[in-house]
């Protein structure tokens, strides 16, 4: 491997390239990144595009001769009140999620930092399993602790006294499955989360702390006037990948409740699966699905314009 | 001292809700089909049975799905690694026209709606007869992880003084030679750390690996086995569980050995910028 | 486009190596059956004899997962080499036959026998008048009931919806479940509605329209909320969330519905139980008729892009000629694809149970869209929602909308 990756330096590297005015060593670097990316990414969203402008359902799946139909798939994605509620529900989740995600990784992150030896061992192991656990094996067993009859969490809400939630019936209520699979994308996430947050307080300097608390801080002042400011840019970039993958999640809700019951857990990934896999309008499914990348873009817009910002600094 | 008492308190509860379900998955694992569903749980294994885990490992295939899943996994992130070392250097190091474009891109990357490609991947596959193959398997999960690994190697790389490297510079090194004695050995625990995220990816993906091996049943991968206890009449719970306290194993020993260093290259990725 | 330039690519390589037709190599054949179709023990001995008796051909039987199948079978049917035949549910056969995917196999019908075909598995598999998908195996639920509870409460099979919800309030006593019938067991409920003349959907003319918000299908539910109250079934959950046949076998339970088969999972998960088992059809509204039952089972398809069509009927006439049918009726308690075969399994308890109730089947709407349906299932959330004390009609009138627009969706 380490022949491999050194390849393609060596055939540019004839003379140190320092002195050059416009050096071709980082064109050749990033060479295999773009064109990977350019068959195995771009092409296939190009592809995709293309069938969200045609009639593309499984007869022409299989027999392949797709009709162009210009943009009516579009219109009629975007013209549906169920895209539109989709949407909402979306951001509704999306934004739950990440504010909860990232609110108790923070304190978990903060915990972490004072614990002592083994203690802090015992968190981050058990953080760690949480993360190795297979999503499907997880979402599996989630869905089996709310069970109504048998499931674990209404045997002890009745044992600690809560008599309403005996055979209480989770899956039947939108709101309760909403907040089910909030539970369950939270604690997937809180892990990578965590650690990550925590890996980064640990290099604050501990002299600023010092000096902080020396100046009578409170823990709230601190972490404000020291901690956040510190580390504002790895904020920004956990927030923008959990962003992301909340936004994509589907294994979890299409395991648990396919997007019911009604409608009330379906988000984009799911609607757009709904429409192209059940209903076999690859077409439409395709139009979605670029309508989300679109909109995840205008939503990490401001982030982005901050890296791009940041990146010129550099 | 109440601080003190909160705190570890707090630490117990997290570890708690966070080890739970995985403990009830382990758990259900080892307890005999009739007392898996029965109304008053319990929380120990007694009676135990291994006979869960006997019916997972009896399940047909079942090497050729490690090895399958292993190969898959295994040499995405190989690939990704080299291809993502090279592009992550030139962010990290170098100075050139179009750098923050090329940042922006990876960024974007990332949001890849992979569900919805399944589609025109798949029409791709067909159309280059790579259909049934383990390789088209392997592209599509090193493309899934590239981006993320690009931007968590430019972390560990930046992280690394650059003086180290000019030092060796102007001791007439060449710059291959520089990266090769002087960053390489410092890099190494962060590719290590890079490839288990790509692996965890790759190890979990069920969607591709259902639609684009359809006949040669001997390349199947793990997850397809792992759906496998589902039955006409429902899902063998006990083998599902026993199932999958095995499929996170290999995860979890690379976690073990990787520990902390996993996060460090985001830190490093963020802090720096 | 670009597809037919890559068949011809495909073409070309293969009789360039001469391997697929003519010669003395051995063609092989592939065939897809579904997790749990069949015993191992028959697999291995239909791959046997079939071979014996074609020596040009080499059979490979794969075992399909259910998880993910629809996109499977679709992957398979649009593929360049795909198996040359594949096991399908009767309600989704045509969804892939609407597809243009699968071989037209209506001159073989008379070969087949297919006016003696039952008509639950052989109507799903024609469109517009062909028929494309060939009926292989049947099978409806009955009542699985516990012999020894039935004694002590001193109750005996019932004949009616009356003597039933009689019978089984009398064996819910305590600990024990008169019958476990969880919420979403949404084939048993269209039986109920069957029964009062109601149906999931109704066609007119080209456009479909749910129908559970009528007076024929409201009563079906109402029936069954009465039932259903009668034990501990999960009211937001199906029969495989937790899987019913552990249930049973882990508790008192003195009925639950399924087919026959699930009979041998509960006294495999409890061999205490074995030889305690008895099956009755559902009862009907009136004692000289069973209830209504959901026809399930599958049809055999031949994709169009197999190179291979002659090899491929091959199996499917073996599959569903009158030897393999018997032998795969008795081994896993099925409803033989021909009416004049039911007799040859009449035996056993259990199917004939079955064959009672199965004179009085029916089957879900004939459309190709009715899979999404099955895929978004509203019917499920309808009976929860109606159990959990929302109000039928609206609750009906919901789902009759998402039912109307997925049937229609693309016209």
């Amino acid at each position: 491997m380490t022949l491999l990756a050194e390849r393609p330096v060596q055939e540019t590297a004839p003379a140190p390239p320092k002195r050059r005015k416009r050096p071709v060593l980082p064109y050749l670097l990033i060479a295999p990144t773009l064109l990977t990316t350019a068959y195995l990414l771009v092409y296939p969203l190009v592809r995709n595009v293309i069938i969200s402008l045609q009639e593309f359902g499984l007869p022409q799946l299989v027999r392949g001769d797709a009709k162009f139909v210009g943009l009516a798939n579009y219109v009629k994605v975007l013209s549906d009140p169920e895209f539109w509620a989709v949407v909402r529900r979306t951001l509704w989740f999306t934004a739950i999620n990440v504010v909860l995600i990232m609110v108790l990784s923070t304190l978990v992150a903060l915990l972490l930092v004072r614990l002592g030896k083994w203690l802090r061992f015992l968190v981050m192991g058990g953080l760690v399993l949480t993360w190795a656990t297979p999503i499907i094996a997880a979402t599996t067993v989630f869905q089996w602790l709310f069970q109504s009859r048998l499931g674990v969490v209404n045997w002890a809400l009745v044992a600690l006294g809560f008599e309403e939630y005996r055979d209480y019936t989770w899956f039947a209520d939108g709101e309760a499955t909403f907040g089910i699979l909030v539970t369950l994308i939270v604690w997937q996430s809180i892990p990578f989360a965590a650690l990550s947050l925590y890996a980064a307080m640990i290099t604050v300097p501990q002299e600023l702390y010092e000096a902080a608390r020396m100046d009578g801080a409170g823990a709230w002042r601190v972490f404000s006037t020291i901690t956040f400011p510190m580390l504002r840019a790895m904020f920004g970039l956990i927030t923008c990948l959990e962003v992301i993958w909340v936004v994509k999640a589907f294994v979890q809700i299409w395991v648990i409740s396919q997007g019911g019951p009604g409608q009330a857990t379906t988000t984009l990934p799911v609607y757009a699966f709904q429409v192209a896999q059940s209903l076999q309008r690859y077409d439409l499914g395709a139009a979605v699905s670029m309508l989300m990348v679109l909109l995840l873009v205008l939503a990490l817009l401001a982030y982005f314009r901050q890296l791009y910002r940041q990146e010129r600094e550099a | 001292m109440i601080g003190r008492i909160s705190r570890t308190t707090a630490a117990l509860v997290v570890f708690v809700l966070s080890v739970f379900p995985v403990y009830w998955m382990v758990l259900t694992a080892f307890k005999p089909t009739k007392d898996i569903q029965s109304a008053t749980p319990t929380f120990l294994p007694v009676p135990i049975t291994f006979d869960h885990f006997g019916t997972a490992i009896a399940a047909k295939g079942f090497f050729s799905f490690w090895r399958n899943s292993l190969l898959v996994a295994g040499g995405a992130v190989l690939l990704a690694l080299l291809v993502a070392l090279l592009a992550a250097f030139a962010i990290a190091r170098l100075q050139w026209k179009g750098r923050r474009a090329f940042v922006l891109m990876v960024f974007v990357a990332q949001m890849t709606p992979w569900e919805a490609l399944l589609i025109p991947i798949y029409v791709i596959a067909r159309d280059t007869g790579m259909l049934d193959t383990l390789w088209i398997l392997t592209l599509v999960y090193f493309m899934m992880t590239l981006p993320f690994t690009i931007v968590t190697l430019r972390g560990f790389l930046a992280a690394i003084p650059a003086d180290l490297e000019e030092a060796a510079l102007v001791d007439g090194c060449t710059r291959e030679q520089a990266f090769r004695k002087i960053v390489f050995p410092l890099l190494a625990p962060g590719l290590l750390a890079t490839s288990l995220f790509g692996f965890i990816t790759a190890w979990n993906e069920f969607a591709f690996a259902n639609v684009l091996i359809i006949k040669d049943q001997d390349d199947r991968t793990l997850p397809v086995w792992l759906s496998s206890f589902n039955n006409t009449f429902g899902t063998d719970w006990g083998a599902t569980m026993a199932a999958s306290t095995l499929f996170m194993l290999p995860v979890l020993l690379i976690f073990i050995v990787l520990q902390g260093r996993v996060t460090t290259g985001i830190v490093g990725g963020a802090v720096k910028g | 486009m670009s597809r037919s330039a890559a068949l011809l690519v495909l073409a070309l390589t293969l009789s360039a190596c001469g391997s697929s037709a003519g010669g003395s190599e051995k063609q092989e054949i592939t065939v897809w059956l579904m997790k749990d179709t069949a015993t191992e023990e028959f697999v291995s001995k239909f791959e046997s004899e079939f071979e014996r008796d074609h020596a040009n051909l080499d059979l490979k039987i794969q075992i399909q997962e259910w998880n993910g199948i629809t996109q499977k079978v679709t992957s398979a049917l649009a593929s360049t080499d795909p198996p040359d035949v594949i096991e399908v549910g009767n309600t989704q056969v045509a969804q892939y036959v609407a597809s243009k995917g699968v071989t037209d196999l209506s001159s073989r019908k008379a070969e087949l026998q297919g006016d003696d075909w039952i008509p639950g598995l052989s109507e799903p598999g024609a469109v517009d008048g062909k028929q494309f998908g060939i009926p292989f195996y049947a099978a409806n639920r009955v009542v699985i009931y516990r012999t020894d509870l039935f004694e002590a409460a001193q109750v005996t099979p019932p004949k009616t919806r009356e003597e039933w919800l009689a019978a089984t309030a009398k064996l819910d006593q305590g600990d024990q479940q008169g019958i476990y019938l969880p919420g979403q067991n949404w084939y048993t409920l269209s039986g109920f509605v069957w029964d009062e003349g109601g149906d999931l959907a109704k066609q007119d003319g080209d456009r479909w329209k749910g129908s559970l918000n009528t007076p024929e299908a409201l009563a079906g539910m109402d029936f069954y909320r009465q039932l259903q109250a009668l034990g501990d079934g999960p009211k937001d959950s199906d029969e495989a969330k937790p899987q019913q046949t552990d249930v049973v076998a882990g508790g008192k339970v003195a009925q639950f519905i399924a087919v026959p088969g699930a009979a041998k999972l509960v006294t495999k998960a409890n061999p205490a139980l074995e030889g305690k088992i008895g099956f009755f059809p559902i009862p009907g509204k009136t004692a000289d008729k069973p209830g209504a039952v959901f026809t399930g089972g599958s049809d055999l398809i031949v994709p169009l892009a197999s190179s291979r069509q002659d090899g491929a009927y091959e199996v499917v006439k073996a599959l569903a000629g009158e030897k393999w049918q018997v032998e795969l009726a008795k081994a896993m308690n099925y409803v033989p694809n021909r009416k004049s075969l039911a007799s040859s399994v009449a035996g056993d308890p259990g199917t004939a149970a079955m064959a009672a109730g199965a004179a009085n089947g029916f089957a879900t709407p004939n459309s190709p869209n009715w899979a999404a349906v099955e895929a978004r299932n509203p019917i499920k959330e309808f009976q929860t929602a109606v159990l959990t004390g929302a109000d039928p009609r609206t609750a009906a009138a919901k789902a009759d909308e998402v039912i109307t627009q997925a049937l229609n969706s693309g016209k």
